[in-house]
């Protein structure tokens, strides 16, 4: 046998590694193991601990009704992205979708908006992993002491840093969840949730409450919210307690039937994550109340993580098992989700629309070396910096963020309209799927996001901290997305080949 | 002789392309192996999923597999395989059994200071629980072989007394015949583990030297033997001496399941000074009839 040339053999060897297609393992997900993966990417205990407090900041007791509200565009945004993922599903996001659509402004645009989202909720998951990895010491050496040390920004800072360089370091190592871890921490987060719920009410039952608040129907109407800014707030907020959600839509060949399972595991997994949260935000409503003091969910001091301050109160000494649920759940999504902007800021590096270097992928580990490197170090950029500026800073972080969703879910729902602009009208399909659904969702998005932005110019918005008279979630969601806008006119001078459409090409 | 190569695209990787050439002669069929792990849904990686990951990747393998081919000698027979596995190690086992590979080669003994053993977790999980001999080197043992221009010239087995020695002198034998390379027997005889007085010494000696030559004319195989003694492994592997084109073969411990390799503690003592490649051998190993 003769050596091979080298072209010949490459060309032989990609036909027989099959690598060209997806690497996904065929066939595999059932609806069961599509609804996990579902919950596992929008992980409850932690999307709860997080913004139920600044939701109801926001719209007070319709946080029920806002919760559903917010659901409308994501689903109307998700069926878009079905169609967009069936249409390229090798190329993948937010970035080369909305390049091909719109060409590469806007699809630079929104590959840095999904970066950017997600460089925040990194920094937001590693924060609540911490203040809840100090709280569960506590909880288990009885010293209360240990809990407090989470708010000394000496030990908080450092401590978050080692949480991130952790998930930074696992990515980069190409390790990855198995089933049966994440079999098992869904099942712990649903269990401990409807704990936490039955509690809460046998409490309000037995006149044990902290601020017992009979349940009103009109916690049910969006109309009762006060003003529309604040609907628009709400909405942007809820919109990041489903983010996560479209992934069982998207799912396509690893399913067992691709025909079947995605749309009955999304409609699953939105009845019970729908379920548990109006559960959860019944409970605590009904509970607490929504006074500014004491347990109240309107406490300015419990808006970081509700369940930090309740878990005792409701649960007593079990209040360890939602210490453990959240820790758990915020500490894998950290390590899961840094793998999406590590990717994405690869594909960037590798269209040239990023320095190349950041196409690197490790030849040990197969992980994008260096991509994985620089989101970790944004994200703990981010939170130190918002840390340092914010007197609240997950509270601010969380708006920012869902600020940042509106604007690359948006952005990739108009792409989709434009992207199939030319069958829109071809069947009634079409016109529901590729033209409505999508058109409909990306514009009351940008809505949202134009109305959240403009409104939190104000000083006193989210958790009041300003600086010269700005509000802070602006300073950091318009601060984030000029960044974006100066490193791509940079890109545009130093590298003008992306620009120019020579690498990824607008779709005509 | 088919040879698969644990191969990554760094140093590691060239270097184990080295030594597998070394190894086969050119009449050898090399395998170039690169493992990608495999992606599960189930590690729920969002928001987007694989955002044009795989194809990325599929083209980084490609540039890669290019790269390595033209690392292979010209007139060795030679081709890619890429496989996505759950594992690196049980992905490079399986594929050898796919290929009827006669060993597997790794470029890494981990790069390393102060001149220890520390294998990497691949090189680690197949020392443990390969079916088929696995190959090493270090960056200074490829340095001896480039030094020969690639080419072996004596193959060394190390025996102690017993019948894994039988095993060992066979699979050094047989390929030592691919390339009609010399063979040379070492046998060990260390003052510290032989638990001896120096007057019993040399009985040890004698016997050990015994043993070998015994087994070597079993199977007929022409081979110099030689008894190195010394205080300790260190000592004794100190005294040797080495051509440039050499190749050392150990087998594997007795706790080793029937052929499987399991690196026993002498072997890894040998390793840490070694100055040749490494080829272990699985326990109970017969190589294949040509």
């Amino acid at each position: 046998m003769t050596r091979e040339t080298a072209a010949k053999a490459t060309a032989s060897q990609v036909a027989d590694s099959g690598l060209g297609e997806k690497g996904l393992s065929k066939g595999t997900v059932g609806v069961l193991g599509a609804v996990v993966i579902g919950v596992s990417c929008i992980a409850p205990a932690y999307t709860l601990t997080a913004a139920l407090g600044p939701t109801v900041a926001e719209v007070g007791t319709q946080v029920p009704a806002i919760f559903i509200a917010g659901f409308l565009p994501m689903l109307l945004v998700a069926l878009g992205y079905r169609e967009l993922n069936n249409a390229m599903p090798d190329s993948g996001t937010s970035f080369t979708w909305a390049t091909r659509a719109f060409g590469p402004w806007i699809g630079w645009m929104g590959g840095w908006g999904l970066i950017a989202a997600t460089i925040i909720v990194l920094s937001n998951l590693a924060a609540v992993a911490v203040d809840f990895f100090y709280l569960l010491i506590a909880q288990l050496t009885g010293n209360d002491a240990i809990a407090e040390l989470t708010r000394n920004l000496w030990v908080n800072i450092p401590t978050t840093l080692v949480f991130i360089a952790a998930a930074c370091w696992i990515s980069y190592r190409g390790m990855q969840t198995t089933k049966a871890f994440q079999y098992g921490l869904v099942a712990f987060q649903l269990l401990v949730l409807g704990w936490f719920a039955v509690a809460a009410f046998s409490h309000v039952n037995n006149g044990t409450a902290f601020d017992p608040t009979p349940i009103a129907m009109d916690w049910f109407n969006p109309m009762a919210v006060p003003t529309f800014g604040a609907f628009a707030a709400g909405v942007s907020l809820s919109i990041f307690i489903f983010w996560g959600w479209d992934v069982t839509l998207t799912m396509n060949e690893e399913t067992k039937n691709p025909a079947t399972v995605p749309g009955r595991a999304a409609t699953l997994t939105i009845v019970i994550i729908m379920g548990i949260y109006l559960a959860i935000s019944l409970a605590v409503i009904s509970f607490a109340g929504i006074g500014k003091t004491g347990l109240g969910v309107g406490n300015p001091d419990n808006q970081e993580s509700i369940f930090a301050v309740l878990a005792g109160p409701v649960m007593g000494p079990f209040a360890i098992l939602m210490s453990l649920a959240i820790l758990s759940s915020s500490a894998a999504s950290l390590q899961s989700t840094l793998v999406s902007p590590a990717r994405t800021i690869l594909a960037m590096g590798y269209y040239k629309a990023l320095p190349e270097s950041y196409a690197k992928v490790s030849p040990r580990f197969m992980s994008p070396s260096k991509a994985t490197i620089t989101a970790g170090a944004a994200a703990a950029v981010f939170y130190v910096v918002t840390r340092l500026l914010s007197e609240n800073a997950l509270w601010d972080t969380i708006t920012a963020l869902g600020l940042m969703i509106c604007f690359y879910y948006g952005v990739t729902a108009l792409a989709c309209v434009w992207y199939f602009r030319r069958e829109s009208f071809d069947s009634l399909r079409n016109i529901v799927f590729r033209f409505l659904a999508p058109l409909l969702g990306g514009v009351i998005l940008l809505v949202m996001f134009v109305k959240t932005a403009s409104d939190s110019m104000d000083p006193g918005y989210g958790s009041g901290t300003n600086i010269g008279g700005l509000g802070m979630v602006f300073i950091l969601g318009m601060g984030v997305l000029l960044l974006g806008v100066a490193v791509m006119i940079f890109m545009r001078v130093r590298q003008p080949g992306f620009f120019k459409g020579e690498t990824l090409k607008r779709m005509k | 002789m088919r040879y698969l190569i644990g191969y990554t695209a760094d140093g590691r990787g060239a270097e184990a392309v080295a030594l597998a050439a070394a190894l086969g002669g050119p009449d050898a069929h090399l395998d170039i192996a690169i493992v990608l792990p495999e992606s599960t849904p189930f590690s729920a990686n969002y928001p987007g999923g694989d955002h044009g990951y795989s194809s990325i990747l599929a083209e980084k393998v490609d540039s890669w597999a290019a790269d390595a081919l033209a690392l292979v000698p010209v007139g060795t027979s030679a081709r890619v395989v890429a496989r996505s596995v759950a594992s690196p190690a049980a992905g490079l086992i399986a594929t050898a059994e796919e290929t009827g590979a006669d060993a597997i080669v790794l470029g890494g003994r981990k790069r390393h200071v102060a001149g220890f053993f520390a294998p990497g977790s691949v090189t680690s999980s197949l020392l443990h629980a390969s079916p088929v001999p696995v190959a090493m080197s270090t960056p200074g043992a490829v340095a001896a072989l480039k030094k020969a221009e690639g080419k072996l010239s004596r193959i060394t087995a190390f025996v102690s007394n017993g019948a894994a020695a039988r095993s060992v002198v066979q699979a050094a034998a047989a390929f030592a015949a691919e390339q009609s390379l010399e063979v040379r027997v070492v046998s060990l005889v260390i003052q510290e583990l032989a638990e001896v007085g120096k007057t019993r010494m040399r009985e040890t000696v004698a016997r050990s030297q015994e043993a070998a030559d015994a087994v070597v004319a079993d199977l007929g195989v022409s081979a110099e033997v030689q008894v190195v003694t010394g205080a300790s492994i260190d000592e004794a592997i100190a005294s040797l001496d080495w051509e440039d084109g050499e190749i050392a073969v150990v087998g594997s411990s007795r706790l080793a399941r029937k052929r499987r390799l399991f690196l026993g503690s002498t072997a890894q003592r040998i390793l840490r000074t070694l100055p040749v490649p490494l080829l272990v051998i699985p326990k109970n190993y017969e190589s294949a009839p040509e």
